[in-house]
């Protein structure tokens, strides 16, 4: 194909012929056409072959410039299973048109065709000569109006999601209780009236900061941005930011969709709440923001809880605080009621062992019956006694005997004695009568001589001691001379 | 235990975290019980004053506005009108 200057402009259809074409083709039709009129023609009655005609008019539509046409999709089925080209028609009011868009093109595409879609289609008409059905081929095509709004803002919503700027992770937590509230919005409208009056019947305790801003049309994104930065540096800073429009047009609520704005929402210092149009409506802001609510009025209740739900949950604390409350002292009473019984049976236990001790004790003999120990003691010595008594008993007999034995021996050694001495009187008178002593005193003498009784005259030589015994003594001589007896 | 803010110069906000940090301590069960009655008499406090507030809050709204140096200044401004009246 050649290419095409997309102007749209008219232009000379000699101009914008291609040589590809006119080789193709051979003349132009109505040249020909005029040429034969010239000539004379080719037929009889100047008719034309259907063939004729049609290349006739295929050449008239060949010869149109490159097209922009913006129409409605209608009886779009999807690429063709075999081929991948497209067939639909688009329309306006009026008039519709068969569409073609080859596979090649429509496989480039951002977006899927549906029916009802409002497109601009870039493109020429063909004639297809097989039935002489004419067609737009588009080249290019794109979203039209609303339709190319929307499809910028998905662009610029994919490329912020791209960055992070909605990633879940960045969303600020949203106090759960906001008492100081910047509202960023326009404050001649009914909104900023909405959102008091919301707020002032949830929840009065919460301090409403109004920051005025224009919302829609020229010059509104440059507003609320500045609107965000003042109501950011608001001293104290406020919990969070409501930054809320009420419903509109798409196009009203483009001014959201800024991309400006939405990266001083994301980077905004202060969380921020987005309630902008209503339900269905959902913007850049509200994606990049940290909490989305479907209307300014949701918005404003999501940042506080109502005064009755505040109610009921100190009626619960209040529940909970005395439920603890009693709950140490009961489990307080409760301890001291054990130490208690521990107490009294612990002293019970001990007393009890003290008890048993005591009576043990006191069931011993020598407190129950002192009596008997004396008894006792008295029969153990009746028994000592006994048996000594036992022990000594023979003395008496042997007394006696000794008694007995005594007087035998006295009477016994008398009678021996007696009878001996009258044997030795009469022994000593007659051994007095022997004595030599006798003798002596009747003149003998006695010689004792060297070798003692000298009975001889051998006893004792001349010049020998002799002691000469007589009765009343001795006699201490020298033998003088020894004079034998003669005839001795 | 630390030296406590009179009630009424804590904000909503503070007495309504402190009376629930009280009855989480209390809940725990690991206070003395001299102290956990002390707790419980500021709870009932935070308690009477949280409802006093409640009963008595009258919405505060003030509106950004910039002064003739071009500085941010809050002025009061009217809270919501909560008649009923229909405005013709």
């Amino acid at each position: 194909m050649s290419t095409w200057n997309l102007t749209g402009a008219p232009r000379s259809f000699s101009g914008a012929r291609s040589r590809a074409q006119r080789e193709a083709q051979g003349e132009l039709p109505w040249e020909r056409a005029g040429a034969s009129a010239g000539d004379g023609g080719e037929g009889a009655d100047g008719a034309l072959s259907v063939s004729q005609a049609v290349a006739l008019a295929a050449g008239a539509l060949d010869a149109l410039p490159t097209l922009t046409v913006i129409g409605e999709v209608t009886g779009f089925r999807g690429p063709n299973a075999r081929s991948g080209h497209c067939y639909f028609q688009i329309k306006d009011d009026a008039s519709a048109v068969d569409c073609i868009i080859w596979r090649g093109v429509y496989s480039k595409r951002t977006f899927d065709l549906r029916d009802g879609m409002q497109l601009q289609l870039t493109g020429n008409f063909n004639l297809y000569k097989a039935t002489g059905r004419m067609s737009f081929v588009a080249k290019s095509f794109a979203l039209a109006g609303e339709g190319m709004l929307r499809q910028q803002v998905a662009a610029l919503a994919e490329k912020l999601r791209r960055e992070g700027l909605m990633d879940a992770a960045r969303k600020r937590p949203i106090p759960a209780f906001c008492t100081r509230v910047a509202v960023v919005t326009s404050l001649s409208g009914a909104v900023i009236d909405d959102v008091k009056r919301t707020l002032r019947r949830r929840n009065p305790l919460v301090e409403l900061i109004c920051v005025g801003s224009k919302v829609q049309g020229e010059g509104a994104p440059e507003e609320l941005i500045e609107a965000l930065a003042r109501a950011a540096a608001i001293e104290p800073a406020p919990d969070c930011i409501l930054l809320v429009r009420g419903g509109g047009s798409f196009e009203d609520l483009m001014t959201f969709n800024d991309e400006r704005l939405a990266r001083a929402v994301a980077a905004c210092p202060v969380p921020v709440v987005t309630g902008i149009g209503h339900e269905p409506d959902n913007s850049i802001c509200d994606m990049v923001g940290d909490r989305r609510c479907s209307t300014p009025t949701a918005a404003a209740e999501s940042v506080a809880p109502a005064i009755g739900d505040l109610e009921d949950l100190l009626a619960s604390r209040e529940q909970r605080l005395a439920a603890a409350t009693s709950h140490t002292v009961r489990s307080a009473s409760a301890r001291i009621d054990g130490w208690a019984q521990r107490i009294r049976s612990a002293m019970s236990t001990r007393l009890d062992r003290a008890a048993v001790e005591l009576e043990a004790a006191a069931r011993r003999p020598c407190l129950t019956s002192p009596r008997a120990i004396i008894e006792g003691r008295r029969m153990e010595l009746a028994q000592t006694a006994e048996r000594f008594a036992a022990s000594t008993s023979s003395f008496d007999a042997r007394r006696h005997m000794l008694d007995m034995a005594h007087e035998r021996l006295t009477h016994g050694g008398a009678a021996i004695t007696a009878s001996r001495a009258t044997g030795l009187a009469a022994q000593a008178a007659a051994l007095d009568a022997l004595s030599p002593l006798k003798v002596l005193a009747r003149g003998y003498a006695i010689a004792y001589g060297p070798h003692g009784v000298a009975t001889s005259v051998a006893d004792a030589a001349p010049g020998d001691e002799l002691r000469v015994r007589l009765a009343d003594g001795d006699i201490l001589g020298t033998v003088a001379s020894v004079e034998p007896v003669a005839g001795a | 235990m630390t030296e406590r803010k009179p009630v009424e110069e804590l904000t909503y906000k503070e007495a309504s975290q402190e009376l629930e940090l009280t009855i989480r301590a209390l809940e725990s069960g690991e206070m003395e019980l001299e102290e956990s009655l002390e707790s419980y008499t500021r709870g009932v406090e935070l308690l009477k004053s949280l409802r006093a507030r409640l009963a008595d809050a009258e919405q505060k709204v003030s509106v950004l506005l910039k002064d003739a140096d071009g500085g941010d200044v809050l002025e009061p401004a009217a809270a919501a009108d909560t008649s009923d009246d229909l405005k013709i």
